[in-house]
């Protein structure tokens, strides 16, 4: 007998295989409806990266120590010392981000494919909490190297916590864990990065996935209309869309390794509680909210702010409750779609101004100060153009 | 279960030091300025012809620490473009609040700062 044969029989032997078989095999071969393509791979990469994360997380944690006097210098042993330690952690950083930009599109996807609308509304829900998690990992995450811009973006990033009405102050004191940024805020983002966000992912991921098959992917059809694919139409997920999922994580991998090589991030000056720096500015994915801040001053403008940040993510959760049309397909749903496009172009517009700003930029041939409002500002002459405490 | 956890995970207060001394105050020239550490708190503290000046450094806006600009004598916040003048107040910029005042004491030739009572 054959060594697979062996164990095949010792299975047999307890379990009911045949059942399992099938339950295995209905998963595998299951259709998918027949526009389902390039556009649906963003779920699945957003896993990828997830578990990408896990693995590079895990290796970069056995060098990695998160205090303010060690937590800079284990990076710098990571990237300088241990073998092939910088591949991992510029894995980890530029994995971050592409994980953010894959849920973002996975996110526009669904929403502009109606897959939101019933019965999968809260398979919409679930995925805006993982997008806010991503978000949670991507903030914490970016404290741990401990250098001057992070430690500063941390100090602005919980202070405008203090905005919030009523409980503002008491919920940067428990953020921070005391009244700056330090020792305490470290552990704690730490703890929160390594320990409670993935476990909080995994368990939400593992939702999510199970009522997208319960449901089964949405078809382009209105909402009480949707009919089981047939056979013949449907898209096999094995091996058919599975191919195109292998094809991008190929390129995922290219690209993963080429960012890295190409374009590493940087490990700065270890922080320094006692000097901020010039021109702080957050990771892209915190740039509009970051830029729409600005507009908003004083203490009851510094409200006004948390609220027009906090509105659009109120929006998100609660949207397939809010549109409750009939029709999925894009070009019968010019409401929803204009929804979606006005606030897909405010966020990369504010984006955009948020990194522009406080810079030097050329249109033109025009030379522009961009000020911290995002407002050009023609330059004339070349002295005395700048505030005097920002140097270029 | 709740209730301990959520005292546990509520920051314990870790005793603020009242007076600090100001290391090497008397040394610095009138219009030089210094931060230094107060407790948690970024302090800053300016030499003047007349004494010395301590505030928070912390800006009110959002946290950034503001530095001396002993020319034009206000305090410049490095984030938002933020002025304050030399008592603290609000000359332009987003800040919602003064700057916190610090209490100095020159006792002989050291110089000590203290939070406000
Ligand atoms: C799931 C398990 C994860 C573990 C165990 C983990 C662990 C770590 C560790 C130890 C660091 C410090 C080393 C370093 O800064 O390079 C770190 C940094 C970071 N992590 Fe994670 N991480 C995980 C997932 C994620 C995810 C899902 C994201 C974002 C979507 C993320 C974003 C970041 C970022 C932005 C940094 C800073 C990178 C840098 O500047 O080097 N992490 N992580
Ligand atoms: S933090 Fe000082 S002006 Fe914004």
């Amino acid at each position: 007998m054959g060594f697979s044969k062996v164990i095949r029989s010792f299975l047999d032997d307890r379990f009911d295989t045949k059942l399992a078989g099938d339950l295995i095999n209905k998963q595998v071969y299951k259709r998918l409806p027949p526009h389902t393509g390039w556009a649906h791979v963003f779920g699945s990469l957003a896993l990828v990266l997830f578990l990408s994360q896990t693995v590079t997380g895990i290796l970069l944690l056995m060098y990695y120590r998160p205090t303010p006097d060690e937590a800079h210098a284990s990076i710098q042993f990571i990237t300088g010392e241990a073998k092939f330690g910088w591949l991992y952690r510029q894995v980890h950083a530029w994995g971050a981000t592409l994980m953010i930009a894959s849920v973002l599109f996975h996110m526009i996807r669904t929403y502009f494919m109606g897959a939101y609308k019933k019965p999968r509304e809260l398979t919409w829900v679930t995925g805006v909490l993982l997008f806010i998690g991503t978000i949670g990992f991507g903030f914490t995450g970016y404290l741990l190297p401990w250098n001057q811009v992070a430690f500063w973006a941390t100090t602005v990033g919980t202070d405008s916590a203090s905005k919030v009405p009523y409980i503002g102050d008491w919920l940067q004191y428990f953020l921070r864990g005391g009244d700056a940024v330090g020792a305490e805020t470290l552990s704690r983002f730490f703890v929160v990065h390594v320990i409670i966000l993935p476990w909080i992912l995994l368990g939400t991921v593992a939702v999510h996935l199970f009522l997208m098959r319960l449901n089964n992917l949405a078809t382009m059809e209105r909402v009480g209309e949707e009919k089981p694919t047939p056979r013949e139409c449907g898209i096999p997920f094995f091996p058919v869309h599975v191919a195109k999922e292998a094809v991008v994580m190929v390129l995922l991998v290219a690209v993963l390794v080429t960012l890295s090589v190409v374009s590493p991030w940087e490990i700065g000056e270890p922080a320094n509680p006692l000097m901020t720096p010039p021109h702080i500015k957050p990771e892209w994915y915190f740039l509009p909210s970051y830029q729409l801040l600005k507009y908003f001053e004083g203490s009851s403008g510094a409200l006004l702010g948390i609220l027009a940040c906090s509105v659009p993510f109120a929006l998100l959760i609660f949207w397939p409750f809010l549109d409750r049309g009939k029709e999925r397909h894009p070009r019968k749903r010019p409401l929803a779609v204009s929804v979606g496009i006005l606030g897909l172009t405010a966020a990369v517009f504010l984006g955009y101004l948020g990194h522009i700003s406080e810079t030097d930029v050329t249109f033109f041939g025009q030379k522009y100060h961009i000020t911290l409002m995002g407002w050009p500002e023609k330059i004339t002459g070349d002295v005395g153009a700048s505030p005097p405490l920002i140097d270029h | 279960m709740g209730i301990p956890a959520m005292m546990y995970l509520w920051p314990a207060a870790r005793g603020g030091s009242t007076n600090v001394e100001v290391e090497g105050a008397i040394d610095l020239k009138p219009g030089r300025s210094k931060t230094l550490q107060v407790g948690s708190k970024a302090v800053i503290v300016v030499r003047e012809r007349s004494g010395f000046l301590a505030f928070s450094a912390v800006c009110t806006h959002l946290g950034c620490l503001v530095k001396w600009d002993a020319d034009s004598k206000k305090f410049l916040c490095p984030c938002h473009a933020a002025v304050f003048d030399g008592n603290g107040k609000v000359v332009s910029g987003p800040p919602p609040a003064p700057l916190e005042a610090y209490v100095v004491k020159e006792i002989g030739d050291k110089v000590y700062v203290a939070p406000p009572a």
